[in-house]
C-alpha cells in the first residue's frame, strides 16, 4: 500500500515537472526574441507589436482598445496588445524593472497618473521618450501639460480630465428650499449653509468624508493654484495659505454635523448609491458610479467645484486624478509607440468624441473641447460641456515628486488638527518632518 | 446548575466569535450573487445575479480561466517540490549529526527575519540575468518556474519538518538500517509514509501560500498570459467604477481549490499541526 502511494507521488511529481518544463519553454523563446528585438529595433517584424498597460476595465482599457482600432485602420501590420493591471501593480513593476534596468516584458506605452509622473521623470530621466514632436502644450488643457514636462520637453500625451465637480441631489436641495441656480459657483460657506439646511429639513447627510484620504484638501488647494510643493518642487507646507484655508474648510465641514464618515471606496460609493448623502464633490470620473443607482435617475445635477472665498486666487475649478500616456523608449518599439500616440490620443478629436459617447471621457485635447452630451440621468444637463468648460479653468500646479509620500504624513497632521490642534502651528511643525522625510 | 449557565455563556460567546469570523466569507458569497450597485449598497440577501457575474468573469478580457490554470499548475508543482526538498532538509537536520548542523540551521532560521520586500530588487536583477543562461532560463523572469523555484525551500517548512522529525522514532531508522535499507530508502519508504499528517499540514500551508502569493509573481511575471489569479483579481479592483459583483464571483471561485484542499486534509492537518504522529 505504502509502496503504491510512494510510486503514485513520484509519478505525479515527474508528470508535473514535465508539464512545468513544457510550459516554461515558451518564455525561453520569448526571452530570445526580446533580446534580438532590442538589437535591431527598426527592421524586425516584431517591432510592429506594441504593448499598452492601463488599469481600468471600464475606462482607460476600452479607450486604449478604441485607439488601437483607429490606428489599425491605417497600419494593418501593427498589433496592439492592451493589458489591464492594477495601478499600484503598474507602479511596483515599473519601479523594480526600471531600477534594475530590465526591459523584458515591460510595455511600450504606459498610463501614469499625473501625481506620480514627475517622480518617474526625475528618477528615470533616460527611460521615457521625448514626445515634443507629437504633442504641443497649447493643444491640451493647460494644467495637464504643466505636469508632464521637464526642461521644456513634453514626455506624455495627456489623457483624461480629472476635473473636480460638485454632484448633488436636486430633489433634496429643493426640499430644503434651494434652487439649482443657488448651486452655481458656490463658496464653501454657502455650501456649508445649504448642507445645514438639508440636514435640518430633510434629515439627510450632506457629504461623505474619509479622514485618511486627503483628496478633498488636495482639490481645494489646487483650486487656488497651490500644492504641497511650490512651483520649483520644494516642500511648501508652513506658510501655505491655501493649504491652511483648505484644512480649515475641511474642519468646518467635519464639525458641521452633516458628514457621514466612511473608511473606504466601497462605503463611499455605497453612501450616495443608497441615498445616504445628498452631495459628492470629487473628480468627474465618479459620474459612472453615481449613475449606477438607476433608481435615482433624474434626481442628480452637477455644479462647479466650490471656491475658497478667503483665498484670493481660488477659482471654481480644480482637479483630482487624471492621467497621461507615456512611452518607455528602451523597450524596443519607440517609433511605433510614438506614432501610435501621435495619431490617436495626441490629435484625434473624433476618437475623443467617440470615447465621450462610449466611456464618458472628458477630453483634455483642445480640438475635442466642442464635445457635448446631454445626460438624462442629470435631468438633461449638458454635463460633458460643463465639465470641459471647467477643465479649461483648472489652475496649473507642479505636483512635484512626492505627493503621496507627503500625504501619508499629512494624514497625521490632519488628525491632530481635527482633534483641536492649531492649524498654523501644526503645519509649521510638520513642514520640517516632511522635509526630512522626503530628503534624498 | 452553575456549570450549565457557564456553558450557556460559552456557547453564546463562541457563536458570536464564529459568526464574526465566518461573516466576511458569507458576505463574499452573497455579494457574488448581487449586482455591483447592490453590493456597494450593502445588501445582505442573496440575489439572482450570479450567472451574469459568472459570465462577466469568464468573458472579461483579463483571462481569468488562463490565470486560474497558471495558479493551479504553479501551486501544485510548488507543493510537490517543496515537500520533497524541504522535508528532506528537515529530516536531515533532525536525524543526521554534523559539526555545522546547528549553525547552518540558525542561518536558515535567520533568513526568516529578512522581509521579502528587501530581497525583491536583488532577486529581480538576479533572475533577469537567467534569461540567457541554459537550464537557468527555465526559472528566469517571466516564467512560471521563477515563481516555483523561490517557494520550494522555505525556512518555515524546513523548521516545521525538523520539529516534527523529533517525534519520529529513531529506533525505526536503526531497525531499517540493520535490515539493509539504504538511507534514501529509509527516507522515502519509512519516514514519508509514517509522517503523513505532517506532510498533510505542510501541503495545506504550502498550497495556500503559493495560491495567495502576490508580490513576487507581480514583479516576476511580465506577460499577460503568465499572470496568476491574485494579479488578475487585483487588476479587477483598480477601476474608477469597480464591478464588485463580478469581483466577488471571481474571488469565490478562486477560493474553491484552497477550501477543497483544506477540507480534504482537515483531519491530518490538525493532527500535523499539533504534532502527533500516527505510524
Amino acid at each position: 500500500m505504502r509502496k503504491k502511494l510512494l510510486s503514485l507521488v513520484l509519478a505525479t511529481t515527474m508528470m508535473f515537472s514535465l508539464v512545468a518544463c513544457g510550459t516554461e519553454k515558451e518564455p525561453q523563446n520569448n526571452g530570445t526574441t526580446n533580446d534580438s528585438e532590442k538589437e535591431n529595433t527598426n527592421n524586425s517584424k516584431d517591432s510592429d507589436t506594441i504593448t499598452i498597460w492601463a488599469w481600468d476595465e471600464s475606462f482607460n482599457i476600452p479607450a486604449a482598445n478604441a485607439a488601437a482600432e483607429v490606428y489599425k485602420k491605417e497600419h494593418a501590420d501593427v498589433t496592439v496588445n492592451v493589458v489591464t493591471m492594477a495601478q499600484d501593480d503598474i507602479v511596483a513593476k515599473l519601479n523594480t524593472a526600471l531600477s534594475s534596468g530590465t526591459y523584458n516584458g515591460l510595455p511600450d506605452i504606459v498610463l501614469i497618473e499625473d501625481y506620480r509622473i514627475q517622480g518617474y521623470l526625475t528618477a528615470y530621466p533616460d527611460e521615457f521618450a521625448d514626445l515634443s514632436s507629437i504633442v504641443s502644450a497649447s493643444d491640451f488643457a493647460a494644467y495637464k501639460t504643466g505636469v508632464n514636462q521637464v526642461d521644456g520637453k513634453i514626455y506624455g500625451v495627456p489623457f483624461d480630465s480629472g476635473v473636480a465637480a460638485l454632484f448633488y441631489r436636486k430633489d433634496i436641495i429643493e426640499e430644503a428650499g434651494y434652487q439649482e441656480k443657488d448651486m452655481q459657483d458656490l463658496t464653501w460657506e454657502k455650501y456649508i449653509e445649504i448642507g445645514k439646511a438639508v440636514k435640518e429639513k430633510c434629515n439627510v447627510d450632506w457629504l461623505t468624508l474619509d479622514p485618511s484620504d486627503l483628496g478633498q484638501i488636495r482639490m481645494m488647494m489646487q483650486s487656488a493654484g497651490a500644492w504641497y510643493t511650490d512651483a520649483d518642487g520644494n516642500v511648501n507646507i508652513k506658510d501655505n495659505e491655501a493649504l491652511a484655508a483648505a484644512i480649515k474648510v475641511y474642519k468646518d465641514l467635519m464639525d458641521a454635523g452633516f458628514v457621514k464618515q466612511v473608511s473606504d471606496w466601497n462605503q463611499f460609493v455605497g453612501s450616495f448609491n443608497n441615498g445616504d448623502v445628498a452631495s459628492v464633490f470629487t473628480g468627474c470620473w465618479i459620474a459612472p458610479s453615481v449613475k449606477n443607482a438607476e433608481d435615482q435617475s433624474g434626481k442628480w445635477a452637477v455644479a462647479s467645484f466650490p471656491r475658497m472665498s478667503n483665498v484670493s486666487n481660488s477659482v471654481n475649478a480644480s482637479s483630482i486624478g487624471g492621467a497621461g500616456w507615456y512611452v518607455l523608449k528602451n523597450v524596443g518599439h519607440e517609433k511605433t509607440a510614438v506614432d501610435f500616440l501621435g495619431k490617436t490620443f495626441g490629435s484625434n478629436a473624433d476618437l475623443m468624441h467617440q470615447l465621450g459617447d462610449e466611456i464618458s471621457l472628458i477630453p483634455t485635447l483642445n480640438a475635442a473641447s466642442d464635445y457635448s452630451k446631454k445626460d438624462d440621468y442629470f435631468g438633461g444637463q449638458d454635463v460633458a460641456a460643463d465639465l470641459i468648460g471647467w477643465t479649461a479653468k483648472v489652475p496649473t500646479v507642479n505636483y512635484g515628486q512626492n505627493t503621496y509620500a507627503i500625504e501619508d504624513i499629512m494624514t497625521e497632521a490632519l488628525q491632530e488638527i481635527l482633534n483641536g490642534a492649531d492649524i498654523k502651528k501644526t503645519l509649521a511643525s510638520y513642514h520640517e518632518t516632511i522635509k526630512a522625510a522626503i530628503a534624498q | 446548575m452553575r456549570s450549565k449557565i457557564a456553558r450557556f455563556f460559552m456557547y453564546v460567546f463562541l457563536t458570536i466569535v464564529s459568526f464574526v469570523s465566518v461573516f466576511p466569507l458569507l458576505w463574499m458569497i452573497i455579494a457574488s450573487t448581487n449586482k455591483s450597485v447592490d453590493v456597494t449598497k450593502g445588501t445582505l440577501l442573496p440575489g439572482t445575479y450570479f450567472m451574469e457575474n459568472l459570465r462577466a468573469v469568464l468573458n472579461s478580457n483579463l483571462g481569468y480561466v488562463n490565470s486560474f490554470k497558471n495558479s493551479f499548475i504553479i501551486a501544485v508543482v510548488t507543493t510537490i517540490l517543496a515537500m520533497l526538498v524541504s522535508s528532506a532538509a528537515g529530516y536531515a537536520f533532525g536525524v543526521y549529526k554534523s559539526k555545522f548542523k546547528n549553525i547552518t540551521f540558525t542561518i536558515i532560521l535567520l533568513s526568516m527575519m529578512v522581509p521579502f520586500a528587501a530581497l525583491m530588487v536583488p532577486l529581480f536583477r538576479l533572475f533577469s540575468k537567467f534569461n540567457s543562461i541554459p537550464v537557468l532560463n527555465l526559472v528566469a523572469l517571466n516564467t512560471s518556474g521563477s515563481v516555483v523555484i523561490i517557494a520550494i525551500a522555505t525556512a518555515f517548512l524546513i523548521f516545521f519538518f525538523r520539529q516534527n522529525t523529533a517525534t519520529f522514532p529513531k529506533d525505526l531508522i536503526e531497525a531499517s538500517r540493520l535490515d539493509g535499507l539504504s538511507e534514501y530508502g529509509i527516507f522515502f519508504r519509512i519516514y514519508m509514509p509514517s509522517m503523513k499528517s505532517t506532510y498533510a499540514a505542510a501541503i495545506v500551508v504550502t498550497f495556500m501560500s503559493s495560491w495567495n502569493n502576490y508580490l513576487w509573481p507581480l514583479i516576476a511575471l511580465q506577460s499577460e498570459e503568465k499572470r496568476t489569479l491574485p494579479l488578475i483579481i487585483s487588476a479587477m479592483g483598480s477601476s474608477y467604477t469597480p464591478d464588485y459583483g463580478m469581483m466577488m464571483t471571481a474571488i469565490v471561485i478562486s477560493t474553491i481549490p484552497t477550501a477543497l484542499i483544506f477540507f480534504l486534509m482537515q483531519k491530518q492537518f490538525v493532527a500535523g499541526m499539533t504534532g502527533s504522529v500516527k505510524g
